[in-house]
């Protein structure tokens, strides 16, 4: 799994039915220490109601099909979890409700 | 499967996995001789692995092939902790 920021939703209507009520956002791949962007972007289905702004991490391939929300959809990267802690070599790195104050 | 180094946890409350009570562990890709590449994932821990120690990491559809991930939407997990790795007669 890979942890990326929400950094916005992206908006289609020409698209197959089975992609109807999909909502879909804008992620922009992180580094797990600094949280910068690394300036990769991908496009990814929500399965758990992530916001702009928040971490998350997102599966790619099959396995984004395995969700509820994407079983028997052509998603190829779903967000399975909004992230509220990091910690790398025993330091936090990253702490949800600190960032939002 | 690759090699990798157990760098940190990750916590997440609100997922949609349906994988329950797991441990999520940052993870770092690296050689055989242990040196980190610097790129890191989120894993899911099968074995008890703690930070320092080296991993094999499965990736991508084969991650679905065990009881606790089977259907569940998983592609990165650690399968097994590595006790010594052999590079041509010599001990790394």
């Amino acid at each position: 799994m890979v942890l990326a920021r929400v950094k916005g939703t992206v908006v289609s209507t020409h698209k197959p039915d089975s992609m109807e009520g999909l909502r879909l956002l804008l992620l922009e791949k992180v580094d797990a220490v600094s949280l910068k962007g690394k300036g990769d972007y991908v496009v990814g289905v929500d399965s758990v109601g992530a916001n702009a702004g928040e971490i998350v991490f997102y599966v790619t391939g099959s396995s984004a099909r395995m969700t509820e929300t994407t079983k028997g959809k052509p998603s190829d990267a779903t967000i399975i979890a909004i992230v509220d802690v990091i910690e790398k070599d025993g330091a936090i790195t990253y702490r949800k409700a600190e960032e939002a104050s | 499967m690759n090699l990798a180094l157990v760098r940190g946890t990750v916590v997440a409350t609100k997922r949609s996995d349906g994988v329950h009570g797991p441990r999520w562990l940052l993870v770092e890709e690296c050689d055989p001789q242990g040196a980190g590449r610097g790129d890191c994932l989120v894993a899911l821990d099968m074995v008890g692995a703690d930070r320092g120690q080296m991993v094999l990491l499965t990736q991508g559809s084969s991650c679905r092939w065990t009881t606790r991930t089977e259907d569940r939407p998983m592609d990165t997990l650690v399968v097994a902790i590595v006790d010594a790795v052999d590079q041509g007669g010599k001990k790394e």
